[in-house]
């Protein structure tokens, strides 16, 4: 029985001193945090850039170590959906980049009041259309981008027309791209919108249904509809804009009609500032100017920028919250700036942007100062609702079957149904 | 009576219970992963839900209003009831051509079932932005080859009366695939049988009518109804080439439940709108079942 005694404390000595330094270990360790960050890869921000900066950031947090998951853009909205949806295993970071995610989001209000976060320092429109959502900040805005209408001044040149100047109307866009068609080399004068809504219909000052929600008489076959409409016919018409299927066929999925305007096949293209970096690097003699304008009425641009968010459910809200002032505060967009083709939300940190000197990224400022489509419509959720049972207008014009005096009376044949979906839509989504 | 003889002896029930044994973790998986979903989107439809925000319940408003106030319901499925008219008669039709040439007897045999099969694992997306390129009206093959022989070629895919009929088209692409499960079907029938027609002066048309169809029958019914649910399910094409357009001439019902489900936020509609599609599938399903005593062949 001794000898058993015995044997047990000795085996307890012996586990005693294994046990304190393992338990010590467990206090180290759990002193480390683990954020997960579920992101993108695109040209503005790559992986390998998004990783260096997480590791930028644990140098300085020892004690807080950020897991990068790069997703494919395609699969985000889903991963993002599903794991909000069930309420578990979500990421603790993420771009929230639709509103319908936004009352998943942890509001930053707390945090920002706390540290004396300041909320100034990011262009005013963006953090108005992507940061606030009602009483709630959901987010920082990571990054600016928006549409621009980009000219090959070689083709312009050739021709020996002007370049349109940032003040040209939608009527100048027409005459232009009848001039700088070149059927020999089978190049078009410019591209045609490919859907309604952003900046050239609200520059008709057409938009989809009023301001409260309550109705599309009056917007879908109001006069500034019809203008657009009749727009997009005359363009359409003149022939020297490439049509649907040769946009479909010839332009890479979902950027637009960049490879067209690289090749020199499109004099104009309404593309975007990742596409004018690219036409740097791939040599093109490029101009950039605002969409055009329509004459008396304000004037629009559809931008973007990255609401980057807070899981509410997170297990580590302030960690979060660490790192979130981090990656999208000035040292983290001025580190994604030198790394890559980066335009960064705040003001101080665009003014040191390399090329800022340069006519384009000029031009491009321009646009970053008008007002925002997204102001509407990131506040009037059945846009999208209206825009579907109204589609076939566009289809008709777009096919050229529609005489141009009988789009007004295709339009209102159209408000039945687009006052269905937005009564429908209203009373579920609230606008 | 069959569940009897389950029980029957001492034997009969070790086995029994040990072939349940043994699909066990099957079952398991197919409740967890299919059956307790399916439930639970039965159960979505009757509530108003969307990913974000708690499912609530409004009993059958949701089929009310597919079956009274919306009228794209109406069109996703007559859309989809088309395109299941056109591609289907096609699909098999082009199957079974497909799997007599391949039964043929000549070198090389292996190769050739291995090209026609390889289409059928192309990804989906892959092989609709190829179709989109080969009919590009200005500029694809399809209306160059056409104009060399003095016809001008539609708008296809982009043309609202040519539309669905190209969508449909596509599907001649993937009969690779089908066509080795008749080919299985054809290796079946005895060759007695063909021998004793023959020697009784049948010829090869008549031997096809005859001995052939009859005895594939039963792939056939197979086929069919997979390739039926697999009609009612098209979504890809629509979704990369067209969009549902021109003029929602290719507006098939999946589509419409996306948009519903994962662009419009309107998670529980969406849900009874695959209800009913699961619904539609079963009756045509039952329905094909039902009639094919009077047309299937079982040599047994």
């Amino acid at each position: 029985m001794k000898r058993i005694v015995f044997m047990v404390v000795c085996v307890l000595l012996v586990l005693l001193p294994v046990s304190i330094f393992a338990g010590a270990q467990e206090e180290v360790s759990e002193e480390v945090v683990t954020l997960n960050w579920w992101t993108i890869n695109s040209e503005d921000y790559t992986a390998e850039v998004q990783t260096a900066l997480a590791r930028e950031f644990e140098k300085e947090h020892p004690n807080i170590k950020v897991e990068v998951t790069v997703l494919p853009s395609s699969g985000f909205g889903q991963k993002m959906n599903t794991a909000l949806g069930a309420g578990e295993g979500g990421p603790d970071l993420a771009f929230f980049w639709t509103t319908a995610w936004y009352p998943e989001a942890l509001d930053l209000t707390p945090y920002i009041e706390r540290d004396n976060f300041d909320t100034s320092m990011y262009i005013e429109s963006f953090w108005k259309t992507r940061a606030v959502a009602g009483d709630k900040v959901v987010g920082l805005p990571l990054g600016v981008g928006a549409s621009l209408v980009m000219y090959n001044k070689d083709i312009f040149d050739a021709k020996g027309v002007p370049y349109p100047e940032n003040d040209w109307t939608v009527y100048d866009y027409l005459e232009l791209v009848q001039e700088l068609e070149n059927k020999d080399v089978k190049a078009w004068g410019g591209d045609a919108p490919r859907k309604p809504f952003r900046a050239l219909w609200f520059n008709f000052d057409a938009q989809p249904y009023s301001d409260d929600s309550m109705t599309v008489d009056g917007y879908i076959n109001g006069e500034g509809m019809v203008e657009a409409y009749t727009w997009l016919w005359d363009l359409v018409n003149t022939g020297a804009v490439p049509s649907t299927s040769d946009l479909d066929t010839l332009s890479s999925e979902g950027t637009g009609p960049v490879d067209l305007f690289l090749a020199g096949r499109l004099a104009m293209a309404t593309l975007n500032q990742g596409h004018m970096l690219t036409a740097i690097d791939s040599g093109v003699r490029f101009g950039v100017v605002p969409e055009p304008r329509v004459p008396g009425n304000d004037r629009y641009c559809n931008a973007w920028s990255l609401t980057s968010s807070i899981w509410k459910g997170t297990e580590h809200p302030d960690e979060a919250w660490e790192f979130l002032k981090y990656w999208v505060g000035p040292e983290g967009q001025r580190f994604i700036m030198n790394k890559g083709h980066f335009f960064p939300s705040i003001s101080s940190v665009l003014a040191e942007y390399e090329g800022a000197d340069k006519d384009y990224v000029q031009g491009f400022y321009e646009v970053l100062n008008m007002p925002q489509v997204g102001e509407w419509l990131g506040t009037h959720l059945s846009a999208g609702t209206v825009a579907r049972a109204m589609q076939d207008v566009w289809d008709k014009v777009i096919l050229n079957m529609v005489d141009r005096d009988a789009i007004k009376s295709e339009l209102e044949a159209m408000m039945p149904a687009a006052q269905k979906a937005l009564d429908e839509s209203r009373e579920r989504l609230g606008n | 009576m069959v569940l009897k003889s389950f029980f029957a002896t001492k034997r009969a029930r070790k086995e029994t219970r040990d072939g349940f044994i043994s699909i066990l973790p099957w079952i398991i998986g197919f409740i967890i992963f299919f059956f307790l979903p399916v439930l639970k989107s039965v159960y979505y439809s009757f509530t108003e839900w969307s990913f974000m925000i708690d499912p609530v319940w409004i009993g059958l408003d949701n089929y009310r209003y597919m079956f009274t106030d919306d009228p794209l319901f109406y069109k996703a499925l007559s859309v989809t009831f088309n395109y299941v008219l056109l591609s289907l008669p096609i699909k098999l039709f082009l199957g079974v051509m497909l799997a007599l040439l391949l039964n043929w007897k000549i070198r090389g045999m292996n190769l050739y079932r291995t090209l026609f099969y390889i289409p059928a694992v192309v990804s989906g997306v892959s092989v609709a932005l190829m179709w989109m390129s080969l009919l590009q009206p200005d500029t694809g093959i399809v209306n160059t080859l056409l104009s060399y022989i003095g016809i001008q070629g539609p708008g296809w895919f982009w043309d609202p009366k040519w539309a669905l009929i190209s969508v449909a088209s596509l599907s001649v692409w993937r009969v690779g695939g089908s066509a080795v499960i008749y080919l299985a079907g054809l290796q079946n029938i005895s060759p007695q049988l063909y021998e004793a027609s023959e020697i009784d002066g049948a010829g090869k048309i008549r031997q096809f009518w005859k001995i052939t169809l009859p005895l594939l029958t039963p792939t056939l019914l197979f086929q069919l109804i997979i390739e039926m649910i697999g009609s009612f399910k098209v979504f890809t094409e629509a979704f990369v080439i067209t969009g549902g357009g021109p003029l929602k001439a290719t507006y098939f019902y999946l589509l419409y439940f996306y948009e519903e489900a994962f662009q419009n936020s309107n998670t529980g509609y969406a849900s009874a709108l695959v209800v009913v599609l699961v619904i539609i599938i079963m009756t045509f399903t039952a329905i094909l079942r039902y009639t094919s005593k009077h047309w299937v062949y079982y040599e047994s």
